[in-house]
């Protein structure tokens, strides 16, 4: 192995480009002269090349749980296949544990893939040919590992993902739901430490995909793995993040947690975005307490720090005076006027 | 076509002419003009007469500037085919062990064995089914007669289709690999599969030598295109996430191809197989004319150059029995099926064992069964007596399609137009009153906006007056280029002008012009008849009931058996060659117009019938439109089989490339049979690129 840095960011993604069309390479090299991000994108649009992925900059923690989020044709499908270096990206780093993966030889990069990096895919991905256990053995196989081994392994895996019993049969015998497990408990089968889902769940019916992604936050819970998932829709962003970005025509517009997306977008497209979400449900009080606590405060219904703002209004829904907030241990740090609690909750739904 | 439906935008100041009007205006400029400097049309205006002299190297290209091209090919080709000699006789002759095996094996083995392991086999594949087809299909050849002579035509294939292929499969995985490539190799496809199987014969024959491995190397390399084409197509469509999932599996590119994109692209591969082993058969068959080894095609061959109709015809029977069973048996391999027990075929297989030693202890030698002879001396007598008491409606319609058809449009109205057959001699007069007549008709469509289709039409006129065989050269390379330019643009209509031109300083220009005349009143007998069938058959799911059928046996069956029905009853002619090319080539033209009516989007259908329209209105407001593109490939497919039947009616009499092509396989002329092949490949290459880029034209039209 090579230098494995342990106080690194599991994935570290720094300016990076992805240009598709004739002689990419040189042409974004002379764009760079054109100024900002934007003037370099407007240059190379107008020789009639397409940038898909524009001076995207993020990390990924280890055991974050990553989501990347955008319409179809934001470029977040490119991303991430410049991330697990499927499509060659025109410039930029990425680092996977500290390692450059761009500068990976095929060798290490085959390595890598076989060991450390798991990929689930939106149509599944499954292999018509092979059975139930042998798609999920395969990466396992591509190791070099023993049939029994490897039959054990699968079905192991495949336990976890709730498919135990079905692992002679073939994908086509299998339901969309069941299929994406298959992708699942393959992309798991190596134990990766870096976890790519390419929108996983999108193919799916409202109800599996509900069901699937709080299998997928338990199976997460207990394995903590790095994860870069990405999705379409805010609300999965919403219920799965730790931290989101939110790209737009290949632009990274803006990273945070789910409750800084929420409340405060950085322009209107990600407002629009978080439109119709229920925000009492993603915002704590913090975001709308203030430090500067009134001498005189008569009500005290015991918000706390981290309570949404759905549960704190719903306990000071009589009052009007602004209300005391404490932390964990019970200390005062802060008020918050129950005014503030419902402007907050209907700040969009006019 | 495409051209006519351009309706001109006629603007205030001049006209504002579209591409196509422009095209057939000047094209039938040329065309006139042409017409005006030929001899044989007398209008005693002095200046044009006095001019005629000058310009005869228009009309037809002089020799004095025809380049030797065939010696040319001949000796380098023949050069090149010394150089490689030694290399290819040690090939031969290794080559002749697998097939004296195989031969042997099939020959040798008694025919309950052949036969138990064939029924076992088709159990395996498919079932009882496949097991009864196999068991009666084999069961014939049995009781025909030609057992020996099918199992040797069945080891040529066993020996063939392997070496295709793997060449096949080889190629398709090179050009899927290196996408550089592709491009190349397509070409190199092209060129295998329209060049004429005759014609690479000729040079096999100089290179391998006089006997049977000519023929199997002729059919791997007829037969490797389909395998590679599928191949390619197969990997191509192989699912962009399941290459993924392999690459992010850790796979090798080795690994990822063997293990993952190889079978999931098996079905295309599979498909890919089956045409490969049809044509390999076709070949092995056809390569009878070189010499027989006894095997079916030299029995048909040799049948029919006597006459010997019922024979002729039971061998022919044999051939179309072996492509059946073949066919169905390997294209349910490209098919999900589900597994038959291993235990039935073995049973089936131990049957046929039991009575093979039975009868070899017992000394009964079977192999010389030949239940059906009486069978062929019926249809023999029966063929006789139907065409000695039809002879005359026979003829009549022979006659009349030759005099009032096929001659006109060869040599043109002025020339075949006789008091013999029509009555009356075609004068000065006629051509002036003709002539006046499609002018009006002409101006009449022109006049209601449609010029480019008045030109046409025009144009049409006097290539019938002057006959497809005597057309001057600048009307034919003027009028590929201007079509060229229209379907697609001046790259084509170059390309397809140079392609030509080689044609022309060759000096096998005339012959080229019989093979054009021959192949295209085919094909526009095919598209006619074929647009009807195909239009009905997508109307009526009781007609499809009928002509699917129809469809799946002339399609199967190898292109040689064609000419013996025609030979039965209208004898060795042009006629009997055009017959046997329509009916081989007409088949395309159905399935692709049915195809194309059938498979509008559902969306389409339901707007359509939300804004009221019936279903004819339906059918030609909307199907019909959207099924262009696909009809078109359908044209395009007849027109490539009716130039591949060209060739093999040669045998049955036609004049042009085709029986340049087997004249040279007699003489082993290896420079004639090279340029005459080329000569065809590049009519049919002509063709395809132009109906093509119409086709793609439309396509892009319809934003497909």
């Amino acid at each position: 192995m090579t230098d494995h840095n342990s106080t690194a960011p599991a994935i570290a993604v720094k300016d990076l480009w992805q240009v598709f069309g004739e002689n990419a390479k040189p042409a974004l090299r002379d764009a760079r002269g054109a100024g900002d991000d934007k003037a370099i994108a407007q240059t190379l649009k107008d020789k009639g090349l397409i940038p898909a992925v524009r001076a995207a900059n993020f990390e990924v923690k280890s055991g974050e749980l990553f989501v990347i989020m955008g319409l179809s044709g934001s470029g977040k499908s490119t991303l991430i296949r410049c991330i697990s270096r499927l499509i060659e990206p025109t410039s930029g780093s990425v680092s996977i544990d500290g390692e450059d993966i761009l500068q990976a030889n095929d060798k290490r990069l085959i390595d890598l893939r076989r060991h450390k990096l798991g990929m689930v895919f939106q149509h599944f991905g499954l292999f018509p040919h092979m059975t139930v256990a042998d798609n999920v053995g395969f990466p396992l196989k591509m190791q070099g590992m023993g049939k029994t081994e490897r039959r054990e392994r699968a079905l192991e895996v495949l336990e976890l993902v709730g498919l135990k019993g079905r692992e002679d049969t073939y994908p086509r015998n299998l339901s969309g739901g069941q299929r994406q497990r298959v992708g699942i408990a393959r992309s798991l089968a190596v134990n990766p430490d870096i976890w790519f889902l390419d929108e996983p769940f999108s193919a799916l019916d409202p109800l599996i995909r509900r069901q699937l992604q709080d299998e997928f936050l338990n199976i997460q819970a207990t394995l903590k793995k790095s994860i870069v998932f990405i999705t379409h829709d805010i609300q999965e962003a919403l219920k799965l993040a730790d931290r989101i970005a939110i790209m737009k025509d290949g632009e990274v517009v803006q990273i945070g947690t789910p409750e800084e997306i929420v409340l405060h977008p950085v322009n209107d497209y990600v407002a629009e975005f978080s439109k119709d979400v229920p925000k009492g449900r993603h915002g704590c009080v913090e975001n709308v307490m203030t430090k500067d606590v009134p001498a005189n405060m008569p009500d005290d219904p015991g918000l706390k720090v981290g309570m949404t703002i759905e549960t704190a209004l719903a306990k000071c829904m009589a009052l009007y005076e602004p209300v005391p907030v404490h932390d964990a241990n019970g200390a005062l740090v802060g008020a918050v006027d129950p005014a503030d609690l419902a402007a907050a909750l209907q700040a969009e739904e006019t | 076509m495409s051209i006519a439906e351009e309706a001109p935008v006629s603007g205030r100041r001049g006209l504002n002419l579209s591409k196509g009007a422009i095209a057939a205006l000047m094209v039938l400029a040329v065309t006139v003009v042409c017409r005006l400097l030929m001899s044989d049309l007398d209008l005693s205006i002095e200046w044009i007469n006095e001019l005629r002299p000058f310009f005869e190297w228009l009309v037809s290209w002089p020799d004095a500037l025809t380049v030797p091209m065939t010696d040319w090919v001949g000796a380098v080709v023949g050069g090149f085919l010394n150089i490689f000699k030694p290399v290819a006789r040690v090939f031969s002759y290794l080559l002749e062990f697998p097939m004296t095996w195989v031969g042997g094996l099939l020959s040798g083995a008694p025919w309950p064995l052949v036969l138990g392991a064939v029924t076992a086999l088709g159990w395996l594949i498919g079932g009882a089914r496949m097991a009864a087809l196999a068991f009666f299909g084999f069961g014939f050849v049995v009781i025909s007669g030609y057992w020996l002579e099918g199992m040797n035509t069945l080891a040529l294939v066993a020996v063939s289709v392997p070496l295709a292929a793997l060449l096949g499969a080889g190629i398709g995985i090179l050009a899927f690999e290196y996408p550089k490539l592709k491009g190349g190799v397509n070409v190199v496809l092209d060129v295998m599969q329209t060049m004429p199987t005759f014609a690479y014969l000729t040079p096999l024959l100089v290179l391998f030598g006089f006997g049977p491995v000519v023929g199997l190397i002729a059919s791997a390399i007829f037969a490797a295109p389909p395998m590679a084409r599928n191949v390619l197509l197969g990997l191509e469509r192989v699912e962009p996430e399941i290459r993924e999932a392999a690459v992010m599996s850790g796979g090798t590119r080795r690994q990822q191809l063997f293990l993952v994109e190889l079978p999931a692209a098996s079905q295309q591969i599979m498909i890919g197989f089956n045409q490969c082993l049809m044509a390999a058969l076709s070949m092995v068959i056809i390569a009878a004319v070189i010499g027989g080894f006894e095997d079916i095609g030299w029995e048909v061959l040799l049948t029919m150059r006597k006459a010997l109709f019922g024979p002729a015809f039971l061998a022919g029977s044999v051939i179309v029995v072996f492509a059946v069973v073949i066919d169905r048996m390997s294209a349910a391999l490209a098919e999900p099926r589900p597994a038959q027990d291993k235990r039935v075929a073995l049973a089936i297989f131990a049957v046929g064992a039991v009575i093979a030693i039975w009868a070899a202890l017992a000394g009964w030698n079977p192999a010389g069964i030949a239940a059906l002879d009486g069978v062929a001396e019926r249809v023999d007598q029966g063929v006789g007596q139907f065409t000695a008491n039809h002879g005359t409606t026979l003829d009549t319609v022979k006659n009349s399609a030759m005099f009032y058809g096929l001659l006109p449009l060869r040599i043109g109205l002025s020339d075949a137009v006789l008091p013999f057959t029509w009555g009356f001699a075609w004068t000065t007069t006629h051509t002036l009153v003709f002539y006046a007549i499609f002018a009006a008709l002409a101006a009449l469509i022109a006049l209601r906006g449609h010029l480019a289709g008045a030109g046409l039409v025009l144009i049409g006129a006097m290539v019938l007056e002057i006959g497809v065989a005597q057309l001057p050269w600048p009307i034919l390379l003027f009028g590929v280029a201007a079509l060229g330019w229209v379907a697609s643009g001046r790259e084509l209509a170059i390309q397809v002008t140079v392609l030509l031109g080689l044609i022309l300083i060759s000096g096998l220009w005339e012959r080229a012009l019989l093979s054009l005349y021959l192949s295209g009143a085919a094909v526009a007998a095919c598209a006619l008849v074929g647009g009807i069938l195909g239009f009905w058959s997508a109307m009526s799911d009781r007609a499809w009931m009928v002509v699917r059928p129809i469809c799946d046996t002339l399609q199967t069956i190898p292109l040689f058996v064609f000419l013996i029905p025609v030979l039965m009853f209208f004898q060795i002619g042009e006629f009997s060659a055009f017959l046997a090319i329509c009916m081989y080539a007409v088949v395309p033209m159905i399935r692709y117009t049915r195809h194309g009516l059938i498979t509008t989007p559902d969306e389409m259908i339901e707007a359509a019938t939300a804004s009221g329209a019936g279903r004819w209105q339906t059918m030609f407001e909307v199907r019909a439109p959207y099924a262009a593109p696909t009809i078109l490939l359908g044209l395009n497919q007849t027109i490539l089989y009716a130039f591949a039947m060209l060739v093999i009616a040669a045998l049955i009499g036609t004049t042009g490339l085709g029986q340049s092509i087997y004249l040279a396989l007699g003489q082993a002329d290896v420079g004639l049979g090279v340029t005459a092949g080329a000569a065809m490949a590049i009519l049919a290459l002509v063709a395809d690129r132009l109906v093509q880029g119409f086709a793609e034209e439309r396509r892009q039209a319809l934003g497909l």
